[in-house]
């Protein structure tokens, strides 16, 4: 039975993440217009573009290898599995044993790579430029993600998500200035993040290649999200085992939490802005000083692991 | 009572005699008979090794007859050095077979100095005292740097004669330096942390040594057997012989060196301008994470805590089985791209996915070993030594726990260091469009050439999905010999495990969901998408430039804004080192002159040190 409810959870975690990536993009997009001042796109414009585009006769070029053709595909397929694995309403989900969090954020990175070398493949100028510069990004960012969820490993004892976020639920990831640090650099990571997609790194993708990029980008993000507040926040995160009556109330949960999300970085995008490209190093180093920082207090911490 | 793997040490040392044999006679004999020959020796080898780690044979030593008065030549075959020893002559076998089927031919230089270095490692490989060691270390460096060109080809008496001391220092006086008089006997701290420091020294100048000639097979050679030996290196004269007297503080040097060493090496490989240049730098990545490894065994058993220190011995192992198939893989491959484009400079190479689709294959293969992504072998081990550093002790305060610290950060920077550089050489030397009319031009290797990259990546692939049962078949004897433990609580099928509450690491099911996902999204497309339209270039509007109707190449990326060159250090120069006269001799009379001038030096240091 609990194998089955397992199995039940995961399918409905990853359809509700299929579901929730584009509704959330399209939320955020009409909050950050209306906190400053605009109309703002319709809450279902992300649906609608994906209809669009998917309705297209897609274009390719001909110079393109089979890496640029099945590019989207592998990216959405590496932030989909990324996406299986971290929780949304309900822990001891059917994939929880492949949950470790070098391997989520390492699909992540399968991800961004496989746009990289789709921009590359395509021979042009700025879609290079673009993968050059995402590349040069991730030198710093993906160290410092790495380290933040490498200091929660060391708080929790394990790299596994479901045991951490059980540990952080019971108040045991100690101790607490390292978690609100690392917390501190994942928000930090969170917001140059977003302003890391270059849409030059899209220019040869049209029709359904365009359509899995988005969506790859919208998944990302709520990846982002579920893991940040599956980790600093584990409320409503029951064991799948439970039954549904406790998953509707991780639903619940799930929910309040991303409008919060939601209305933070539309909050934070609204009054601060996207920030500048070239600013974009001095956040991410930023963040890396604060992941290294975190690890450094955790270690220090004797007796706390 | 003689053990049943004595037959298999004798055949292995009949095996490196014939390689002497070769390497001295390959100026004289047809160029197609020594390629074959010498990749039948190396797979001869190979297959020799792969009886005493599969039946979990006992350690057996064979004394030669050999050597200075009351010194004889002492070997022995253990689970360390058969699992080194299996590793360097696959790297062999790759490097010796390539040699006889590339076109044209490889020349007689490449034949003798495979045999050589090939003869040289299994020897050190299988020593059992420091002589040996040293003889071994002095003629794998001479076949690697005794060249013309080598301002610095002094040094390669160097590195053995720092090895030799090593082993000496560790020597209780009066007895000869064998290893098994080593381990009996207990040693100085002062003595165990002298010999810390010139082994670290000397496995160093083994890493970073340089040939002046630069040519494929030398690179192979160090990628896919010099540099994984220099971990057994390490691993036999600070983690092994010195026992529990290798200072805990030692632990911590090797960490913060190999921290430095793989990010050092990797932002070399990120910013140079040659893909053969870019490969060789990560495959001395590979090597400064073993030292941190081996550091991190150090650190760990300091503190008696055998399951980090299995962790740690594991991603040394694992990391010289990802350094020497894709460090060797990465080597030949870049020189078939290299020959058939006619250049390694990444400036003008491009498109080769299409004119050398197998090639690129491999080297991609390769590189995803090398680099930090899911489900490769790079991945596995980058988890491995997190893992180790997970359960490093937490004692010891501020200056204990900096450096581990620094490690952790230092391998995260390599890690994606190491996968910018994977994409930089795949997405500007494989894909894209032909830089060059010559790049253009290029053509795919022969079908035997191919098919030992295609088996190379093969190989890389397996061991990354299931580096569990990897590491079960091949290393568990060894990590037991020095730890304790085996690698990990439950290293079953395809499973790295911290402990029995921790699920650990499963490689296979991650490649399953992975493939799970892109199928779905696949059969998911195949359900809404149209037949896609074939369009030119599109440069923004811009009319194409007179004479170039497809577009300017040049146009594209060349790889050189991905990341700056390294700052270079403004250190006070040396003074030059005194030349000494070398025979201009080559083959077999050099050879033989490099092997008596070692044995000069070697019987004078022991003179020396009594």
């Amino acid at each position: 039975m609990s194998v089955i409810l397992s199995l039940l959870a995961q399918i409905l975690h990853i359809g509700l993440m299929i579901v929730a990536a584009p509704t959330v993009a399209g939320v955020m997009e009409w909050l950050e217009a209306r906190l400053t001042g605009r109309s703002g796109p319709p809450i279902q414009l992300p649906w609608r573009d994906l209809l669009r585009l998917s309705r297209k006769t897609p274009v390719t070029l001909e110079s393109v290898s089979i890496v640029a053709r099945l590019a989207p595909i592998a990216g959405l397929g590496a932030t989909l599995s990324a996406a299986a694995l971290v929780p949304s309403f309900t822990l001891g989900m059917a994939l929880a044993p492949l949950a470790d969090l070098l391997v989520v954020i390492s699909l992540l990175t399968v991800a961004r790579v496989a746009g990289d070398l789709a921009a590359l493949d395509s021979g042009t100028a700025l879609p290079g430029l673009a993968a050059q510069n995402s590349s040069a990004l991730a030198v710093l960012a993906e160290p410092a993600l790495m380290l933040s969820v490498f200091t929660l490993a060391l708080m929790g004892g394990s790299f596994n998500l479901d045991l951490i976020v059980g540990q952080q639920r019971e108040g045991l990831l100690l101790p607490a200035a390292a978690s609100a640090v690392a917390l501190t650099a994942l928000l930090a990571l969170l917001y140059g993040d977003g302003s890391m997609t270059s849409s030059a790194l899209d220019q040869m993708f049209s029709g359904t290649d365009l359509a899995l990029s988005r969506m790859t980008g919208w998944l990302r993000r709520l990846i982002w999200i579920d893991l940040i507040g599956g980790l600093f926040l584990p409320i409503g995160l029951g064991s799948a085992n439970a039954g549904p009556a406790d998953w509707l109330i991780g639903l619940a949960c799930w929910g309040i939490k991303l409008g919060a999300f939601i209305l933070c970085m539309a909050g934070i995008h609204a009054g601060l802005g996207r920030i500048p490209r070239h600013r974009l190093p001095d956040l991410i180093g930023v963040a890396a000083l604060l992941a290294l920082l975190a690890t450094i207090i955790v270690l220090t911490s004797a007796g706390t692991a | 009572m003689p053990s049943v793997s004595d037959p298999i040490l004798l055949f292995l040392v009949v095996d490196i005699v014939a390689l002497l044999l070769l390497g001295a006679c390959a100026a004289a004999m047809p160029l197609a008979i020594t390629g074959f020959l010498a990749t039948g020796l190396c797979g001869l080898g190979t297959l020799l090794c792969l009886p005493p780690l599969l039946v979990r044979m006992p350690a057996t030593v064979l004394d030669l007859p050999l050597g200075p008065p009351s010194l004889p030549l002492h070997l022995a075959l253990d689970p360390l050095s058969a699992f080194f020893l299996l590793i360097a002559f696959l790297c062999g076998t790759a490097v010796a077979a390539f040699q006889a089927t590339t076109a044209p031919l490889a020349d007689a230089e490449s034949v003798w100095v495979t045999a050589f270095c090939l003869a040289g490692t299994a020897t050190f490989l299988l020593a059992a005292d420091g002589i040996t060691l040293a003889i071994g270390v002095a003629l794998a460096c001479g076949a690697i740097w005794l060249s013309r060109n080598n301002r610095h080809r002094q040094a390669v008496l160097l590195v053995p004669l720092l090895f030799l001391t090593a082993t000496c220092l560790l020597t209780p006086s009066g007895f000869a330096p064998r290893f098994d008089a080593i381990r009996t006997a207990p040693i100085d701290s002062d003595h165990a942390a002298a010999a810390t420091a010139l082994a670290i020294a000397a496995v160093a100048g083994l890493i970073l040594g340089r040939s002046a000639d630069r040519g494929w097979t030398r690179d192979a050679l160090i990628a896919g057997a010099l540099i994984p030996s220099a971990s057994y290196l390490l691993l036999r004269l600070v983690a092994d012989l010195s026992g529990g007297a290798a200072q805990n503080g030692w632990g911590f040097v090797l960490v913060i060196i190999g921290g430095a060493l793989a990010i050092i090496q990797s932002w070399h490989s990120a910013a140079t301008p040659d893909l053969d240049a870019a490969v060789a730098g990560l495959a001395r990545r590979q090597a400064g994470l073993s030292m941190a490894g081996v550091g991190l065994v150090l650190i760990a058993r300091a503190a008696d805590l055998p399951g980090a220190a299995s962790f740690g011995l594991a991603a040394v192992l694992l990391l010289a089985i990802g350094g020497s198939v894709a460090g060797s893989l990465t080597a030949l491959a870049a020189h078939a791209i290299g020959t058939s484009a006619g250049t390694y400079r990444l400036s003008r190479l491009g498109g080769l996915v299409h004119a050398m689709p197998g090639t690129s294959a491999s080297l991609a293969v390769g590189l995803l070993a090398l680099s930090a992504l899911p489900p490769g072998l790079g991945f596995a081990c980058l988890w491995l030594l997190f893992q180790s550093i997970l359960s490093a002790p937490r004692t010891g305060g501020l200056l204990s726990q900096l450096p581990l610290a620094l490690v952790a950060a230092a391998i995260a920077v390599s890690a994606a260091l190491a996968t910018v550089t994977s994409v930089r050489l795949i997405g500007i030397a494989v894909l894209g469009r032909p830089r060059s009319p010559r790049g253009a031009g290029a053509r795919e290797s022969k079908s035997p050439t191919r098919a030992i990259l295609l088996v190379l990546a093969g190989i890389s692939l397996v061991v990354g999905v299931l580096p569990g049962p990897a590491l079960w078949l091949l290393a568990e004897p060894a990590i037991r010999a020095l730890t304790g433990v085996p690698p990990g609580s439950r290293a079953g099928l395809a499973l790295l495990s911290a402990s029995a509450s921790s699920p650990g690491y499963l490689a296979l099911p991650v490649l399953a969901l992975l493939a799970l996902a892109t199928g779905a999204v696949t059969i998911a497309l195949r359900w809404s998408r149209k037949e896609s339209r074939a369009a030119g270039l599109w440069a923004d509007g811009m009319e194409p430039p007179v004479g170039l109707p497809f577009g300017d190449p040049v146009a594209q990326s060349t790889g050189a804004g991905f990341l700056p060159a390294l700052p270079v250090l403004a250190l006070p120069r040396l003074p030059p080192i005194p030349s000494v006269p070398l025979p201009r001799a080559w083959s077999a009379v050099g050879g033989l002159w490099l092997v008596l001038a070692a044995f000069g030096a070697l019987l004078l240091a022991l003179s020396v040190m009594g």
